[in-house]
C-alpha cells in the first residue's frame, strides 16, 4: 500500500507513519491487526478497549466532515472495521470463533444441534418453559414471573461457569503455544492452519465455545418468554 | 467555517440552538421570548398558514385544518392509523381507502398534505428565528430523532429538512444528544441512563461516558408512546365519558376536551387539584375538578409501558439497574411526578431533575453540529443502529446480518445461496425489526440479483450492509461467480421519493420567493446593525460634539430602526436605516471636521 498523499510505501495503519494522512485499512486485514493487537487468544481487555477508543477518536467520521471525498471514505470504512474488529473480540465467544475461523477451523454451523454435554440441560428447560407457558394460560402470572427468574438465574451461572473455562481454555492453549502463539505478520492470508495441533486441545476449545453459544440462544429463549413486547 | 444549528423537532414543541465560544445556547422567539415552539400548524382557507402559538390560538376554533402532534405519522403508512387517530385527524381519502400502503396524508382544505411537509413549515419558522437572532443565513442543521426511529421515519425527518431547503447535516439521536448536553455539564464519567419521555415518543439509552467519549451501549424505546397518550385518556376518562356519546364525533370537543386535559395535567405536576374545564359548542360550559391521585391512577399503566422497554436495554447492555450511575430525564412528560417515582423505583436512586428536559436535546445537537462544522474537536459521539437489519430468507425468515445497538457505522458482509436448482436470479429483501418471520418486521427495500444458472446451493452471492454514521443503510449484493452487482441506497416504504419531492419544491414558487425575502431581509439587517453599531459608539466616543435635539432626533431614530430589526419588513428596515444615517450626518461632519482641525492643529505645534 502507498500513502495516497506523501506515497509512503508498506502501509497496514490507518495513518500514515510519516504524514499522518488517514489511510484506507486493507479489507483482509484480521482484526486483532486492525486494533494493533497481537494475534492471541487470551486479551487484555482494558488494552483492547483503550486501543478502540484511541483509534476511535482520530478515525471517526464525524471529525473528517468537512475533509476530502477520499479523506471522508477512508474514515468511514475504516470506521467500520474497527468497530466491526472490536465487537468480536472483546466477546470471548465472538473472539474464539473467529480465531478459529483465521486458522481454517469452523466451530460446526449447525447451531441447532445441541451439544451433547448440555442435552439434560437443554431437555429440562424446554420442558419448564413448556409448563410455564401453561400455568400463563391458566392466569397463573406471579408463579410463571418467579419461576422464569429462577430459571434465568440458573442458566446465567452456568454461564458464567462455562465463561471461566472458556478463559481458562485460552490460557492453556496461550501457554502450551507459548506468547507469540500467533502467525508471522503478513497482511492476513497466511497458512496458518492448527492441523498439526494438540487435536485433544482443539477439540474441547471448540466444545467450551459451542456450549457457550448454545447456552445463550437457550437464556434468550427463556427471556423472550419473560413478556417483553417488541415494537414490530 | 459554515455555522450549523442544532434542531430539536419535537411531538409537541420544536427548539433551535446555536453555540457560541463552546456553550450551547437555545434561541427564543423575539416576540413570545419563550424558546419552545409549539409543532402546530393551523391552514388558513386560503392556502396559509400559521406556525406555532399564532396555530394553537386558532386551534380550539379550527381542530381539523390545525395539525398537531404530527411527529407520530413521520415516515408511516396508512396501516399505522388507528381509530383513534381517525377521531382526531381528517386523512386525505384517496390514500387511505385505496392503498393501505400508501404513505399518511392529512386532508386541508382542498388539498393533502404530508407529515414532512408539516415539519418543513416549523423547521422554516426555527430556522428564520434563528436569521434574525444570529443575523446571518443558516442553511446547515442537525435535526434530532427519537433513537427508536426506523429508517422510515427517520428519512422522512431528512425529508422535511430538504422541504424546508436545508441541508441535513446529521440526524442525532435524541437521548444521545441529552446526554451530549449533561455531561458537558456535569463533567461526569461512568454509565447514564437518558429516559426520554416526550410528547409522543418514548426512548431510553445506556451510554458510557468517558473522557471527551459518549458511547451509547444500548437503546430501546417506543415511537407511539408519550405524554398524547395520557391526554387522550384524560380527556375521555375524565370528560368524554361524561359527555354524551353524540358529541364524541365533533372534533371540536375532542380538540377542547384534549387541550383541558393537557392543562390539567400539567398543573397537577405542581399542583394537588386542577380543573378541567372547557366550552362546549351550544352547551354551554364543562366543568369538574381533577385530583392528582385520580390523575395517577387513570394512566400509571400508561407510564408502566415505558418500562419494558427499560428492562430490554439494561438486559442488552448486560447490566443491573444498580450498575447505572445517574439517571438523566428529558421530554416534557418527565415533569409528572409519577413518572419520576416509577423510574426512581426502577433504577433504585432518584434521577437527576436539574436540566431543563425541554431544552436539553436542544443544547445538545447544537454541541454536535459544532464537532461536524470543524469548530470542535474534544469530544466524540459513538451511537448504535436502534433496530436490527437482514434479509428474508428460504420460508420467509428474517436472517440478521447487524444486530440492534451495533456501533455505526457498521460494515457487514454474508454469504447466500440458492435453495433451488438453475434460479436465474436471487431476490434480496432487507428487513428491520426484532421479529424471526419476515412479515413481523418492516420492509426496507427489495432489489433482485442476476445470477448464473446452478444447482441449488452452488451460487455463491455476497451481501453487504453498510450504516454511515447518520444510520442510513446501504445494501449491495454480488454474485461472486459472475462480479455481477446491484446496490441500492434504501429507500423507505412509507416515504416520499425524490421526484415527490422536486414536485413539492416547485410548486411551493412562494417559498423560492420567500427565500429571496429572506435574504434581503438578512442582509437589511446586517446592514441597519453595522449603522447601530457605528451610530452608539460615535456618541459614546463624541457626546460632547452633540448639539440641541440632536441626541433626542438620533435617539428615535435608532429606537425605531431596532424596533423595525425584530420585525420582517425589509424596505422597512432599509428606510429607516437610511434615516437614521441622515440624523446622524451633520454630527458625523462635525466630528471630522473637529478631528482635521485638531490634526492641522497637531501639524502646526509641532512645526513650531
Amino acid at each position: 500500500m502507498l500513502c495516497w498523499h506523501c506515497h509512503s510505501e508498506g502501509l497496514v495503519t490507518a495513518f500514515c507513519p510519516r504524514c499522518e494522512a488517514i489511510q484506507p485499512l486493507p479489507a483482509q486485514l484480521d482484526y486483532f491487526r486492525v486494533l494493533g493487537l497481537e494475534r492471541n487468544l487470551r486479551l487484555d481487555e482494558a488494552a483492547l478497549s483503550s486501543r478502540y477508543y484511541a483509534l476511535s477518536r482520530r478515525l471517526h467520521p464525524d471529525l473528517y466532515q468537512t475533509a476530502s471525498a477520499q479523506e471522508q471514505e477512508a474514515s468511514l470504512t475504516n470506521s467500520a472495521l474497527v468497530n466491526r474488529a472490536y465487537r468480536t473480540l472483546r466477546d470471548p465467544v465472538q473472539r474464539g470463533v473467529y480465531w478459529l475461523e483465521l486458522h481454517g477451523e469452523k466451530l460446526g454451523t449447525n447451531n441447532n444441534r445441541v451439544p451433547p454435554q448440555l442435552a439434560s440441560v437443554v431437555f429440562s428447560v424446554q420442558e419448564q418453559l413448556e409448563e410455564l407457558r401453561d400455568a400463563r394460560r391458566a392466569g397463573r402470572e406471579a408463579e410463571v414471573d418467579s419461576a422464569l427468574t429462577g430459571l434465568q438465574t440458573q442458566l446465567k451461572e452456568r454461564l458464567a461457569g462455562v465463561q471461566a473455562a472458556l478463559v481458562r481454555h485460552f490460557s492453556d492453549w496461550q501457554n502450551q503455544k507459548g506468547e507469540s502463539s500467533s502467525l508471522p505478520p503478513g497482511n492476513g492470508q497466511d497458512d496458518s492452519s492448527l492441523k498439526g495441533e494438540s487435536s485433544a486441545l482443539l477439540a474441547e476449545l471448540k466444545s467450551v465455545l459451542s456450549e457457550l453459544a448454545y447456552l445463550r440462544t437457550l437464556l434468550r429463549d427463556v427471556e423472550k418468554e419473560t413478556g417483553i413486547s417488541w415494537n414490530a | 467555517m459554515e455555522r450549523i444549528v442544532g434542531i430539536d423537532l419535537g411531538t409537541t414543541n420544536s427548539l433551535i440552538a446555536y453555540t457560541h465560544e463552546d456553550t450551547p445556547r437555545v434561541l427564543a422567539d423575539a416576540h413570545t421570548g419563550s424558546s419552545l415552539l409549539p409543532s402546530v400548524v393551523s391552514f388558513l382557507p386560503d392556502g396559509s398558514a400559521l406556525v406555532g402559538q399564532p396555530a394553537v390560538e386558532r386551534e380550539a376554533a379550527h381542530p381539523l385544518t390545525t395539525l398537531r402532534s404530527v411527529k407520530r405519522f413521520m415516515g408511516l403508512g396508512m396501516e399505522h392509523v388507528s381509530d383513534e387517530d381517525r377521531r382526531r385527524y381528517a386523512f386525505a381519502r384517496d390514500a387511505g381507502e385505496e392503498n393501505k400502503q400508501a404513505l399518511v396524508r392529512f386532508a386541508v382544505h382542498d388539498r393533502s398534505c404530508t407529515p414532512p411537509e408539516i415539519s418543513a413549515a416549523l423547521l422554516r419558522t426555527l430556522r428564520e428565528r434563528a436569521e434574525a437572532a444570529l443575523h446571518e443565513p443558516i442553511n446547515k442543521v442537525v435535526i434530532t430523532v427519537p433513537a427508536y426511529f426506523n429508517d422510515s421515519q427517520r428519512q422522512a425527518t431528512k425529508d422535511a429538512g430538504r422541504l424546508a431547503g436545508l441541508e441535513v447535516i446529521r440526524l442525532v439521536n435524541e437521548p444521545t444528544a441529552a446526554s451530549l448536553a449533561y455531561g458537558l455539564d456535569k463533567r461526569e464519567e461512568g454509565l447514564i441512563a437518558v429516559y426520554d419521555f416526550g410528547g409522543g415518543t418514548f426512548d431510553i439509552s445506556l451510554l458510557r461516558l468517558r473522557t471527551g467519549i459518549f458511547e451509547v451501549v444500548a437503546t430501546n424505546g417506543d415511537t407511539r408512546l408519550g405524554g398524547d397518550d395520557i391526554d387522550q385518556r384524560i380527556a375521555q376518562r375524565f370528560v368524554l365519558d361524561e359527555l354524551a356519546e353524540e358529541l364524541w364525533a365533533d372534533p371540536r370537543v375532542l380538540s377542547r376536551a384534549q387541550a383541558a386535559a393537557r392543562a390539567a395535567k400539567q398543573t397537577l405536576s405542581t399542583h394537588r387539584q386542577a380543573s378541567l374545564s372547557l366550552s362546549l359548542p351550544d352547551r354551554g360550559e364543562f366543568e369538574r375538578s381533577l385530583s392528582r391521585r385520580e390523575l395517577e391512577a387513570a394512566v400509571d399503566d400508561i407510564i408502566a409501558r415505558t418500562l419494558l422497554p427499560c428492562r430490554q436495554a439494561l438486559r442488552d447492555a448486560g447490566v443491573a439497574a444498580a450498575d447505572i450511575d445517574a439517571v438523566v430525564l428529558v421530554g416534557g412528560s418527565t415533569r409528572m411526578p409519577l413518572v419520576r417515582q416509577r423510574v426512581a423505583e426502577f433504577f433504585g436512586r432518584p434521577p437527576l431533575t436539574d436540566l431543563d428536559p425541554d431544552e436539553v436535546v436542544a443544547l445538545g445537537a447544537a454541541i454536535q453540529a459544532d464537532t461536524l462544522s470543524g469548530r470542535r474537536k474534544d469530544m466524540l459521539l459513538l451511537d448504535v443502529v436502534p433496530l436490527s437489519l437482514g434479509i428474508e430468507t428460504m420460508g420467509g425468515v428474517m436472517s440478521q446480518l447487524l444486530e440492534r445497538n451495533t456501533t455505526i457505522p457498521a460494515m457487514v458482509k454474508e454469504m447466500f445461496t440458492t435453495a433451488v436448482d438453475d434460479q436465474t436470479a436471487v431476490e434480496v429483501h432487507v428487513l428491520q425489526g426484532e421479529r424471526e418471520l419476515a412479515r413481523d418486521c418492516r420492509s426496507l427495500a427489495r432489489f433482485t440479483i442476476p445470477i448464473e444458472p446452478q444447482p441449488a446451493g452452488v451460487p455463491r452471492v455476497e451481501v453487504a450492509f453498510m450504516i454511515d454514521a447518520n444510520g442510513i443503510l446501504n445494501v449491495s449484493a454480488i454474485d461472486l461467480r459472475t462480479g455481477r452487482e446491484r446496490s441500492v441506497d434504501v429507500k423507505p416504504s412509507y416515504g416520499l421519493n425524490d421526484e415527490e419531492i422536486e414536485q413539492l419544491l416547485e410548486e411551493s414558487i412562494d417559498y423560492a420567493e420567500e427565500d429571496f425575502n429572506r435574504r434581503l431581509l438578512i442582509e437589511a439587517r446586517v446592514e441597519a446593525d453595522t449603522i447601530l453599531n457605528a451610530t452608539e459608539k460615535t456618541l459614546r466616543d463624541n457626546a460632547a460634539a452633540l448639539q440641541e435635539g440632536e441626541a433626542d432626533r438620533i435617539g428615535a431614530a435608532v429606537k425605531a430602526l431596532q424596533e423595525a430589526t425584530v420585525g420582517r419588513d425589509s424596505d422597512r428596515i432599509r428606510e429607516l436605516s437610511e434615516a437614521l444615517s441622515e440624523a446622524t450626518e451633520p454630527f458625523a461632519r462635525r466630528i471630522m471636521d473637529t478631528s482635521i482641525q485638531a490634526a492641522l492643529a497637531d501639524k502646526r505645534v509641532s512645526e513650531v
